[in-house]
């Protein structure tokens, strides 16, 4: 027991040490302004930094953040992730004919001879700006070639415009 | 307009009178006398900046978390109902503050010590931990210094805080179990259970 107490004694030395490290010199001037300052300011937390109304109006986001702070890992894998849809994004808007062309094919082979002949129209009517339009169905897929005005085989006018007065 | 602050009696028969006027503070401060806070936070400062730090082992987030404590303390004033000094329930504010906050990052800890001071070289006790006790390292105080910080941050929050508020801080046990908000008995345990494991973490430097 006394020789537990002297190791007492002694660690109680060792930790004196904590005693004797002391924050920058001039710390403590500014401490009590920087406390004033923001209670002035409103800032709850240090935590919320600049967006600290968007945290408090929306505290999911900070455990959001939270979590990505105590686990580095979901942050990569959410960065990865949006990572991932940005390049699809960018594919995709560079190459919209490409994704439809192959969409389209699937999805006539799947149904009947019959329907298969008129999809193979859909598919390539809406290309082809020769075809008559009798339905006045459209593709949505390509509203903008089919709106064309001067590929209407009627006399140059696109049955489609109507022509519309502001004026009564 | 808030009303200016008291001066202070400087031969005030102590203890009393400092509490009446930290009474006094806290009662302006309630009413949103930001002068008066800013006197309570100037009392206070250092010791609520060292227990966070020594909590820590780091200047950046004990500069945070003391600074969270004053705002976090003022906003609460008025369900402050005056069972204990201001200076424990401020104390309480700052070591829940501070054990939420590591348990919150346990996982990436680390140590943003402050320099030591000249009296650190000049500690008959410490030099002779580096130089006599130990001959056969190389040990400089920085390295002690470190030492010691990486074994205190290998203990539980609530054995570090009272290793910190006793040994380091001189608090009482009743102090500490005030501010811990448990009995003494349960202060004492911890504080026999901590210095135990830190004895065997730092056994190279007690032989």
């Amino acid at each position: 027991m006394n020789e537990q107490e002297a190791n007492f004694e002694a660690l109680g030395r060792l930790l004196a040490l904590k005693r004797h490290e002391v924050p920058p010199p001039g710390y403590f001037n500014n401490f009590s302004t920087q406390v004033i300052t923001q209670i002035r300011l409103g800032e709850t937390a240090k935590d919320d930094g600049p967006f600290g109304r968007l945290f408090v109006e929306a505290p999911w986001l900070l455990k959001f953040i939270r979590v990505f702070e105590a686990k580095p890992a979901y942050a990569g894998a959410f960065a990865s992730v949006l990572f991932l849809l940005l390049v699809a994004g960018i594919v995709y808007s560079n190459n919209p004919d490409v994704a439809t062309e192959t969409f389209v094919p699937a999805a006539s082979a799947s149904t009947s001879s019959s329907g298969s002949a008129s999809l193979a129209a859909v598919n390539t009517g809406f290309l082809d700006q020769s075809m008559p339009q009798t339905s006045g169905l459209v593709s949505s897929t390509n509203p903008v070639l089919s709106l064309e005005p001067s590929s209407s085989p009627f006399g140059g006018q696109n049955p489609l415009l109507q022509p519309v007065g502001f004026t009564r | 307009m808030a009303d200016p602050i008291e001066p202070v009696e400087p031969n005030a028969a102590s203890e009393t009178k400092e509490e009446v006027r930290e009474e006094v503070l806290v009662r302006r401060a309630r009413r949103g006398d930001l002068k008066a806070y800013d006197e309570l936070v100037k009392r206070y400062q250092e010791r609520i900046y060292a227990t966070v730090y020594h909590m820590t082992s780091n200047h950046e987030d004990a500069n945070d978390l003391a600074q969270e404590s004053f705002i976090k303390a003022f906003q609460a004033l008025s369900s402050f109902k005056g069972g204990s000094s201001f200076y424990t329930w401020l104390y309480r504010i700052a070591v829940n503050k501070t054990i939420n906050f590591l348990k919150q990052r346990k996982n990436r800890l680390h140590m943003s010590l402050n320099d030591l001071d000249f009296n650190a070289e000049h500690d008959p006790d410490l030099m002779a931990l580096i130089s006599h006790k130990t001959p056969q390292r190389d040990a400089g105080l920085s390295e002690l210094q470190e030492k010691l910080n990486a074994a205190l941050m290998k203990l539980s929050e609530p054995h570090r805080i009272v290793v910190v508020l006793h040994d380091v801080q001189g608090q009482s046990h009743e102090d500490i179990a005030k501010v811990m908000d448990c009995n003494i008995g349960t202060v004492r345990s911890r504080l026999f259970y901590a210095r135990q494991q830190l004895q065997s973490e730092l056994a190279d430097y007690l032989k």
